[in-house]
């Protein structure tokens, strides 16, 4: 088997061991980019020679000469981020941002852009600059956004790790669309220096996607700048939410879901608790205010007479409404963070993990990104958000974690979430999980994405 | 007045007030956001918070 079809660990392990040079391993990622590709559009730009420099300066550190796409959300030394859009408000401009430096200094080896939902603005990842990304399961499916590129490319096993962002799940929707392992990092515990939204937000956060809670586990102590310690997950303490969240979804999600966390229950020797969570809709209506709020971002009533053409209309019209929202709708949905936070943390008192679907149906057609659920069809983006939004509304980390199939073949996932600074539990817990349904999930690949050999 | 008529004066003059521009496409845009957040908005507005304490200047990274 090519070192390309290895996990991120097994990559970094064998080229710590001299049993892989990472030059040929980057060689080998470039050539399976240009053969994958073209079917994923999952990487929008590649610079051999920027990723040759990193891997000749790399130091010895955990992924020392391990390939890595980064998402179109942060500048490089060579290259502005775009943030998936023909332009941004503000210009950007090249530089060192903070997940940069955190792969940097790992060792790893920047190997391309990931493509991403335009402007953020989307969990279907089916609007960019770029042309949409596709979802390796089913190349007529959303990938998930807006970490769609970085999800595609790990999915698609052209890398075997990518670090997205998370602002309204956008870290947990392509993960769990693509059947992978994505960790939503407790507010500001994960590097975000140099995005541009960066001094402003209180939501976004960046991550990893891998196909595991293992590679996860590497790839976040490395953004996180410290080592996100293996733990004991046993008599975990599992908290479900009959709400929504949970109940309007689709038969094969819920089967999942209930499922998994039985097993998760069962692997840790733990116990299933009820809980009450009330307000979780507005709770996800307060971070969607407050996100749309905070991308004002010093901006001018004027700049939005100039927007760029190739911009969405959808984005332009969603741009301008900005300036509609009321004042006290902001101001009240601080009130409501403030509740929710204050909830949670008497919640997390009585459990250790607060369980519930990821997304509500799985992957929708690229051409019409909608979902029906038992209250009707719905945009994707509508139905997505009630469930990942609460996350980032008080701070506290989440992780995706693929839990079975479809009918139609495509992923399934349960979302974790942990009291703030409690990662590390979420990544033991998604290890537990794994091995509870003998790693069949993280470990199925869709078939463009089979193990082969690749000559270079 | 309906949600839509009370949308179809809200968001030009809205626009207007801020010497924004907005074409048919973007204003089509415009009003079905608005029909969608709108009755959550006002939801959220009758919330009574007013047992909730602020937080002032809260660390997201930690429980309040």
């Amino acid at each position: 088997m090519s070192a390309l079809d290895l996990s991120l660990r097994e990559q970094a392990a064998e080229i710590a061991a001299g049993d892989c040079d990472p030059a040929d391993l980057l060689d080998e990622t470039l050539a399976r980019i240009e053969q994958r590709n073209p079917a994923l559009n999952a990487v929008v730009e590649t610079f051999p020679e920027h990723s040759r420099e990193m891997l000749a300066a790399a130091p010895n550190g955990p992924l020392h000469g391990v390939p890595i796409v980064i998402k179109d959300e942060w500048p490089l030394p060579w290259r502005a981020q775009r943030f998936g859009a023909a332009e941004l408000l503000e210009p950007t401009t090249p530089g060192e941002s903070g997940p940069y430096r955190a792969l940097r200094d790992a060792g790893a080896v920047i190997v391309g852009v990931g493509n991403m939902h335009e402007l953020g603005a989307g969990s279907t990842g089916n609007v960019s600059v770029y042309g949409p990304a596709r979802n390796p399961w089913n190349t007529e499916r959303c990938p998930g956004g807006s970490s769609s590129g970085p999800a595609s490319a790990v999915a698609g096993r052209l890398v075997a790790g990518a670090v997205g962002a998370d602002g309204l799940g956008s870290i947990r929707f392509p993960a769990a669309y693509c059947g992978l392992t994505g960790l939503k990092p407790t507010f500001d515990r994960s590097a975000m220096d140099g995005h541009h939204m960066a001094p402003v937000t209180t939501l976004i956060v960046s991550g990893p996607l891998c196909a595991d809670a293992a590679d996860c586990r590497l790839l976040g102590s490395a953004l996180h700048g410290e080592e996100l310690a293996a733990g004991d997950a046993s008599g975990l303490r599992i908290g479900v939410v009959r709400d929504v969240v949970s109940e309007d979804v689709t038969a094969d999600v819920r089967e999942a879901c209930d499922a998994a966390i039985e097993t998760l229950r069962a692997e840790t020797g733990g116990e299933v608790q009820e809980i009450s969570l009330p307000d979780l809709e507005l709770s996800a209506l307060a971070a969607i205010l407050i996100i749309n709020a905070e991308s004002l971002n010093g901006t001018t009533p004027q700049q939005f007479n100039h927007l760029h053409p190739d911009i969405s209309p959808l984005n332009r019209g969603v741009m301008k409404y900005r300036l509609l929202l009321p004042a006290a709708a902001i101001v009240q949905a601080q009130r409501v963070r403030t509740l929710m936070r204050r909830r949670l943390a008497a919640l997390f008192e009585e459990v250790d993990v607060i369980a519930w679907p990821t997304i509500p149906a799985p992957a929708p057609p690229l051409e019409s990104p909608v979902v029906e659920i038992p209250s009707g069809i719905h945009s994707a983006d509508q139905a997505n958000v009630r469930g990942a939004a609460l996350a980032n509304l008080t701070g506290i980390p989440a992780i995706s974690a693929p839990v079975g199939f479809s009918g139609e073949g495509l992923p399934i996932a349960l979302q974790l979430q942990a009291a703030w600074g409690r990662d590390e539990l979420l990544l033991d817990a998604a290890e537990v999980l794994e091995r509870g349904n003998e790693r069949r999930w993280v470990e199925s690949r869709p078939p463009l994405a089979e193990a082969e050999p690749t000559e270079v | 007045m309906s949600a839509p008529d009370q949308a179809a004066n809200f968001i030009p003059a809205g626009l207007a007030s801020l010497g924004i521009e907005a074409d048919e496409v973007e204003l089509a845009v415009i009003s079905g956001a608005h029909q969608v957040f709108w009755p959550g908005i006002q939801q959220l507005l009758a919330l009574d918070t007013r047992d909730v304490e602020p937080e002032r200047n809260p660390d997201l990274s930690k429980a309040p």
